[in-house]
């Protein structure tokens, strides 16, 4: 955690240049906000309403996960990443997994691919729909919530009936899947398509042409693509500034190859666009879901893994595009059972740099909006 | 402006979609709560919760062969078991077998790694206790499983 | 004493004019708890509307259906610990929650319930109500002054930068409607007993007169009301997400509670001028076109009907209760409230009632319909920023306000406006 008394970063010494000679306040949201997103401290610099700059304070949450990968077996380390992006834990899980996968120079089976890749889009959708409820919450409108929640609801059933738990789902395996699809697994995900997109259509009807949401979010936190690429942000907020760049398309992982789905890109990089790609987003995600469930191949879903993984010594980076961004896993091995280290790259700690270039100039309401519109879960920024 | 959105803007179109969508969902059919602990949600097959020590049901003693294999799965290193070797049928038995359920991250690794499914995670989610005491379970409590208190005058 | 209870309710006089303290202070007795029972009722229907809105079910166990909510709230509220905070302006922090209660309660000294059914018919009644309740933006003002902390401060000077930038809008709407009370009829009247008398005179309610403009005029006023009272979507000073609860941050307890009160008050108050200057007051829909006896039969069986129905819906709640040893209190308390129900309702069905209690029903009817749209609206928009909320308080409904007094008066005096023109021309 940083000093929080060496704020010089702020330039709060320095004389205030306009004549008019107005203080500056200092406000602080603080880590219990009902807006932050969890515990997240930032500190404001104001001048009147208009945010004049932003400091994040991290590491409330921080648990030490990248510290207990050293001590633990690569299979027993597979639990805890579900925790670090509580709210999209099987992306996690599917990360590390490849990842390791990378290390082994194994290759999941094509089955167990297409499970994987059925549960992840699922996945995509239900942290969209986190994203989407508490965004619209913090705005103001107060029932997208439940009803995003409602269909969350839908899912975390799947989710349940395939591994057993709804949030820490610890989905798969290193070299597969363990579970086997239970019976019925293809008619509900088929079900959850059909019930699913009448209600996106509902959502887009009660925000997308409503003024008020699109006062609010429009012009709201704009961020260049040069500005996206030099920070290293990833993910729908890099595709709504205009960048058309998703690693299933450019470093194609898993049978995404094989699936067809478009990459939704904004024009402006504001609130609004992101708002619109994440639901285009949604869309697609229900796309690929309804090609790959209708052609999961029979097979194996468990490659040919040793029951003790010893991976050779070596490096490996691998990434994947969980909802939030580019979810990278470094891992060096030393050639014993345990790695000697775990580096998580997490996509909402590199976007939450983003914050300061994006609120800049904007009034103290804004604030709220561009942290929900940045879609970061703490558990991720600070591990 | 043309005239269509222009329209739209004036007589407040965009708006009253909106309150219908809302008007709309206030139906009863909407409504999805669950009135716990009246109505208890039913869990699926595979769900992860309190685990048990499986009992053979005809003699009516503990399947674990004490193989340690569950102990050495686990993350967290939660669960100990000590057992002797019966000089008589050449098997080992249960001495002890612990579980440290405060520590627990319900992953199932355990459960996979039995090798006789005598460890499983069974349906039971209602777990709460008053104070940790209670929460490092022995044999008998693991193999008696859980009884919730029901909601009762 | 029962014989002069006889002859004023048979009177059909004014208030005012009868002159009574008596009957005022009946009235005022009758409204304060009235009031009070309304703020009541509205807690208890706004946490089950807005819960069913959001697809889920609200309080359910406090009481059948949560009935009995409203009272453990307000039990809760009264025991709580009275906190006021280390450096606050001690005398201002007290008197601020009074202010605001004070105001809310006293705009219902003019609005009418019935033709005799007021405290009092002052003859200013409609400037007496916006002076009153432009005195509530003081007590705002008081509240985060005193709190010494700069979230309530913020919140509050926002809060009375709004309500004043939106009384405007509302005075220029209902000059409107005061307008609309002297074209082409009498003399045009200040009085709220009067507009309604008006409309009843002119044959239809003014939101409906000289069409589109009494409707624009009503939108204008029932935009601007919301924002007056700081509800959704224009309570950004309240914005839990923003600034934790604006100006009523550092209140705890029974001091929210008269926060509290006076918002669902002035929600009412405003609701209330309303129905009065737009909705035809206590008049019953169609009075003219739908006229005569049978007619004036039928709809004064609706109160009472209206009452039935509620009681049914109470008895086949009752039924649909969980069959199981528990619940069966909840279920008893249910039945008995809808018996209660039914009993008021066949109550009003009998002649001798059924007159006296049209007028006040049609009323209360019509503010619960503006009660039910305040609810509405909080559960379907976001809230606007601060100063998009000003922008549209302004440039959007001031002009609005300006145009559509200035169009009423056109279209109102068009008959000696041609003649002037044409007389000039000549």
């Amino acid at each position: 955690m940083s000093d929080s008394t060496k704020l010089d970063y702020l330039d709060l010494d320095v004389k205030d240049k306009t004549f008019l000679d107005t203080t500056e306040m200092v406000l602080n949201m603080g880590p219990q906000h009902p807006s932050t997103h969890g515990v997240l401290r930032v500190i404001l610099k104001l001048d009147g309403e208009k945010v004049l700059g932003t400091e994040c304070i991290i590491g409330y949450l921080h648990r030490g996960v990248e510290k207990i990968g050293e001590n633990r077996t690569y299979t027993m380390f597979n639990p805890y990443t579900d925790r670090m992006d509580y709210v999209a834990a099987v992306s996690n899980g599917l990360g590390y997994c490849e990842t390791v996968e990378k290390l082994l120079n194994v290759e999941a089976p094509a089955r167990a691919q297409y499970i994987r890749v059925i549960l992840t889009e699922l996945c995509r959708i239900s942290s969209h729909q986190v994203w989407l409820g508490t965004h619209a919450l913090d705005i103001g409108a107060l029932t997208p919530l439940f009803y995003a929640f409602r269909d969350r609801e839908e899912i975390l059933k799947i989710f349940e009936k395939y591994c057993g738990a709804r949030l820490t789902t610890h989905a798969f395996r290193i070299g597969g899947c363990i579970y086997e699809t239970y019976e019925g697994f293809e008619e509900d995900v088929k079900k959850f398509c059909t019930f699913f997109l009448p209600k996106l259509d509902e959502y887009e009807e009660l925000l997308t042409t409503n003024r008020i949401w699109v006062t609010r979010t429009k012009n709201v936190g704009i961020l260049k693509p040069e500005d996206c690429i030099a920070l290293g942000v990833t993910g729908p907020v890099l595709r709504a500034s205009g960048v058309k760049w998703d690693l299933r398309r450019a470093q194609p992982y898993e049978c995404y190859k094989d699936l067809d789905f478009e990459i939704p890109t904004g024009v402006n990089g504001d609130t609004y666009d992101r708002y619109l790609v994440r639901v285009a987003e949604m869309r697609q995600s229900v796309r690929i879901l309804q090609q790959a469930v209708d052609s999961i191949p029979a097979g194996p879903i468990m490659a040919k893994v040793p029951k003790v993984i010893k991976p050779p010594v070596g490096e490996v980076y691998h990434s994947i595009e969980a909802p939030k961004g580019e979810l990278g896993y470094f891992i060096v091995s030393d050639g014993s059972t345990q790695p000697y280290r775990v580096r998580v790259r997490p996509p909402s700690f590199v976007n939450l740099q983003a914050l300061d270039v994006m609120v800049r100039g904007m009034l103290v309401a804004d604030v709220v909006a561009v942290i929900g519109t940045l879609d970061i879960v703490l558990g991720e920024v600070d591990r | 402006m043309s005239l269509s959105p222009l329209l739209r803007k004036v007589f407040l179109v965009d708006l009253l979609k909106g309150l219908s969508v809302t008007f709309n969902n206030q139906s009863e059919k909407e409504r999805i709560t669950e009135q716990y602990p009246l109505e208890r949600p039913v869990v699926f097959e595979r769900y992860r919760g309190q685990p048990r020590l499986n009992v053979n049901p005809d003699t009516g003693e503990s399947l674990c062969i004490v193989c340690n294999l569950c102990a050495l799965a686990c993350p967290e290193q939660l669960i100990v078991v000590k057992g002797e070797r019966n000089p008589v049928t050449k098997r080992k038995e249960v001495v002890s077998w612990t579980y440290d359920l405060s520590r627990c991250m319900f992953c199932g690794l355990c459960e996979e790694a039995c090798s006789t499914d005598a460890l499983e995670l069974t349906q039971d989610y209602e777990m709460a206790l008053y104070s940790r005491d209670g929460m490092v379970l022995d044999q008998a409590a693991l193999e008696h499983g859980q009884e919730p208190v029901r909601y009762a005058k | 004493m029962l014989d002069a209870i006889k002859s004023y309710l048979n009177s059909g006089m004014t208030p005012g004019e009868y002159g009574s303290q008596f009957w005022a202070t009946i009235y005022i007795v009758a409204i304060t708890l009235g009031v009070s029972l309304s703020v009541i009722a509205m807690n208890w229907l706004e946490r089950k509307i807005l819960a069913h809105m959001q697809i889920r079910l609200g309080p359910m166990r406090v009481g059948p259906h949560g009935l009995m909510q409203p009272f453990a709230d307000a039990l809760k509220l009264l025991i709580k610990e009275d906190i006021i905070p280390a450096n606050a302006d001690k005398l201002v922090f007290w008197t601020a929650p009074v202010v605001v209660t004070m105001t809310a309660f006293t705009t219902f000294l003019v609005v009418p319930f019935g033709r005799t059914h007021a405290v009092t018919d002052m003859n200013i009644g409609v400037l007496f109500m916006l002076g009153i309740s432009s005195l509530g933006v003081l007590g705002i003002i008081m509240a985060g002054w005193s709190s010494n902390s700069h979230y309530p401060l913020m919140g509050s000077l926002r809060s009375s930068a709004q309500m004043v930038s939106y009384e405007i809008a509302m005075g220029l709407a209902i000059v409107c409607a005061v307008l609309m009370t002297s074209l082409q009829t009498g003399t045009g009247t200040l009085s709220m007993i009067g507009i309604v008398e008006a409309q009843n005179a002119q044959g239809y309610w003014f939101i409906f007169k000289f069409f589109p403009l009494g409707f624009i005029a009503f939108m204008v006023f029932a935009i601007a009301m919301i924002a007056e009272t700081n509800r959704a979507p224009f309570d950004l000073p309240e914005a839990e997400s923003e600034l934790v609860a604006g100006f009523h941050t550092e209140y705890s307890g029974f001091r929210w509670s008269l926060f509290f009160l006076a918002e669902y008050s002035a929600m009412l108050a405003v609701s209330s001028i309303a129905v009065t200057l737009w909705l035809g007051g206590w008049l019953r829909p169609f009075a003219n076109t739908l006229s005569g006896p049978t007619w004036d039969l039928a709809f004064s069986l609706i109160p009472g009907l209206s009452f039935l129905v509620m009681a049914a819906g109470t008895l086949l709640g009752t039924i649909r209760m969980p069959k199981i040893v528990q619940m069966r209190a909840q279920a008893i308390g249910l039945g008995v409230f809808g018996v209660l129900l039914a009993l008021v309702g066949l109550v009003m069905l009998l002649p001798g009632v059924r007159e006296r209690v049209q007028d006040i029903f049609w009323f209360v009817a019509k503010v619960a319909c503006f009660m039910y749209l305040y609810i509405w609206y909080r559960g379907t928009f976001p809230r606007y920023r601060f100063d998009q909320l000003m922008k549209v308080g302004w440039k959007v409904l001031l002009p609005m306000g300006l145009g559509v007094l200035i169009l009423t008066a056109v279209v109102g005096l068009r008959q000696e406006l041609l003649a002037a023109i044409v007389g000039g021309a000549r």
